[in-house]
């Protein structure tokens, strides 16, 4: 074999071998255990800081709301989709026998229409969910700037809650 | 005004119509356009070198070492508009590192390097071997090192090495060819199977990728051929020009006439998203496609071009033609990348809206970052032609000794 055959071979076969170890250098050891993907990934997850209580939680303190909600159409709507993530609170809430507890520790209440609007809302891209029922269940959407009571004094638009009970719409 | 209302204003302004949220800012922006674009100079490049080495067309001689080095300095940037995009350049190398059979884009990673280290860099050093040694011992210094490397420190070049390289170098060549049309129909098949979207989703783009990137890549050695003779201050091969052209006229009908076919194609079938994307090309995206894509990058190259199969004007004026119209081509094929990549993205794929798209001029995403990614590959060509210089090859004369 010519001379420069023989070294253009060597050429590529360091580069070759330089490749196949900076592969085993730069693949992280975890990769392809679990499967196309690095296995730490899922432990590394694992220890990250927790926010959500799930409503079995809840159920423990506020069983009467459960009950009343699980009556009606927001009983597949799990507890912090509206009120905010609350591991915190399930933590501690108890620790406050007099019911007061610190700013840190209140959950949210979503009082505003703007905030039942997030669902309620008509909306076009939405309008498919609207006739599709999952457990006898659907999104009633509404026209928010129609379906509306003012105050007869103030005339301002009153809260969805005054006449529709969140638990129990 | 509430902030949120205000930016919810200012969102909406851009957009008419219905489109799903994630649809109102484009992703995928000028620098996706010139990835395409770039990679399609390569191949057009390297096709317009294979011409003159396989199909014998000697007559294309003066402009084979520059196609070479110009698909060379093209592909050595080819990544870089997605690697600036991505945003993430160091982890741009585990696309290589761990690829999945499932990812168009992994897959992509080992066709572009088969092409650019078995195909572009192996036929330039076969090519240049020689030289690049007789060249050592005519210079001094960083130069005289820089080729005796390049050489990896061979130094046989008698008749039978030469002629050995040059055995070599066509079978490279004849392996370039299909490389190129894969790695160019690649391209095409990354937005082509994209089924979702009704602007990109058909078997054609492949095929038409592949032929507009010939059409550039011919139309951009037509164009430094012609400035680098004027900075030479030497006289342009004004055959090997007018048989570019003549190419380059061939090719531009097969890419107008796979083009158009697509177009009736999507017409005669009227599928439902037809009526959104007939109100995008008379809309949004009228200018870039009829007036830059059209108009200035096909029809008029076209016809001048036809024209100049029977009437050849004096030379001067037709040296002048010829520039004009590689330019406009250059201009026309990057706007035909616009319309694939922008245009795929401007309406909404509910079919009952669209979004806008405004382009800055700084930033990561702006008309500056993609002028460096266009500059650069001219630069890098610059100083092949300053290392490598065709016209200066020797290699001929040994084979005649």
């Amino acid at each position: 074999m010519p001379q420069h055959l023989k070294r253009l071979i060597s050429f590529f076969a360091i580069l070759l071998i330089l490749f196949l170890i900076m592969r085993q250098v730069l693949i992280p050891k975890s990769f392809g255990q679990l499967g196309h993907y690095r296995a730490d990934a899922i432990s590394e997850n694992q220890v990250r800081e927790l926010h959500y209580a799930g409503s079995e939680n809840c159920t423990k303190c506020h069983d009467s709301i459960h009950i009343e909600k699980d009556e009606g159409y927001h009983k597949q709507l799990k507890c912090e989709v509206c009120h905010g993530p609350g591991l915190k609170h399930t933590q501690y809430a108890d620790k406050f026998k007099d019911g007061h507890l610190p700013d840190s520790l209140l959950l949210h209440k979503p009082i505003e229409r703007k905030e039942c609007a997030l669902c309620h809302q008509k909306n076009a891209a939405r309008t498919k969910i609207l006739f599709d029922t999952i457990d006898n269940t659907m999104i009633v959407q509404i026209d928010a700037m129609k379906h509306k009571l003012l105050n007869k004094k103030t005339k301002e638009e009153q809260k969805c809650i005054k006449c529709h009970n969140p638990h129990q719409p | 005004m509430e902030p949120h209302l205000q930016n919810l204003y200012e969102v909406l302004s851009k957009v008419d119509g219905y489109v799903y949220p994630n649809e109102i800012e484009l992703n995928w922006s000028i620098l996706i356009v010139l990835y395409p674009y770039i990679t399609g100079l390569v191949a057009g490049a390297f096709i317009l070198a294979s011409l003159e080495r396989i199909f014998k067309l000697h007559i294309l001689k003066p402009t084979y070492g520059l196609a070479l080095l110009t698909a060379f300095s093209f592909m050595l940037v080819a990544t870089m508009p997605l690697i600036s995009h991505l945003g993430k350049p160091l982890r741009a190398y585990e696309i290589m590192i761990t690829p999945h059979s499932s990812s168009a884009m992994a897959i992509f990673g080992f066709v572009y390097l088969w092409y650019l280290m078995v195909v572009l860099l192996l036929e330039i050093w076969f090519d240049y071997r020689c030289d690049m040694i007789i060249w050592a011992n005519e210079t001094k210094g960083f130069k005289r090192f820089l080729y005796r490397a390049l050489s990896l420190w061979t130094t046989d070049i008698s008749p039978k090495a030469v002629a050995l390289d040059n055995k070599i170098g066509y079978i490279i060549t004849v392996i370039g060819v299909p490389s190129a049309f894969l790695l160019h129909g690649y391209v095409g098949f990354i937005f082509g199977s994209i089924k979702a979207n009704p602007w990109w989703s058909t078997v054609l783009m492949p095929v038409i990728f592949l032929f507009s990137a010939m059409v550039s890549g011919i139309a951009l050695v037509m164009f430094i051929y012609i400035i680098l003779n004027k900075i030479r201050k030497i006289s342009v091969d004004m055959a090997c020009l007018d048989t570019i052209a003549k190419y380059l006229f061939y090719i531009l009908i097969i890419d107008f006439t796979l083009e158009g076919l697509d177009q009736i194609h999507r017409i005669y079938e009227a599928e439902e998203s037809f009526e959104v994307l007939h109100m995008l090309v008379f809309g949004r995206l009228f200018f870039t496609l009829f007036i830059m894509q059209g108009l200035f990058g096909t029809v008029i190259p076209l016809i001048t071009l036809a024209i100049l199969q029977f009437y050849k004007p004096k030379v001067q004026i037709r040296k002048i033609i010829y520039f004009i119209i590689a330019t406009l081509i250059l201009i026309g094929i990057f706007f035909m990348r616009w319309n694939v990549v922008i245009g795929g993205q401007l309406f909404s794929k509910s079919f009952y809206g669209y979004t806008s798209f405004k382009i800055g001029l700084i930033g990561a995403e702006g008309y500056l970052m993609a002028a460096v990614w266009i500059i650069v590959p001219f630069l890098i060509l610059t100083f092949l032609l300053w290392l490598l210089p065709p016209w200066k090859k020797k290699e001929d004369e040994i084979q005649v000794i």
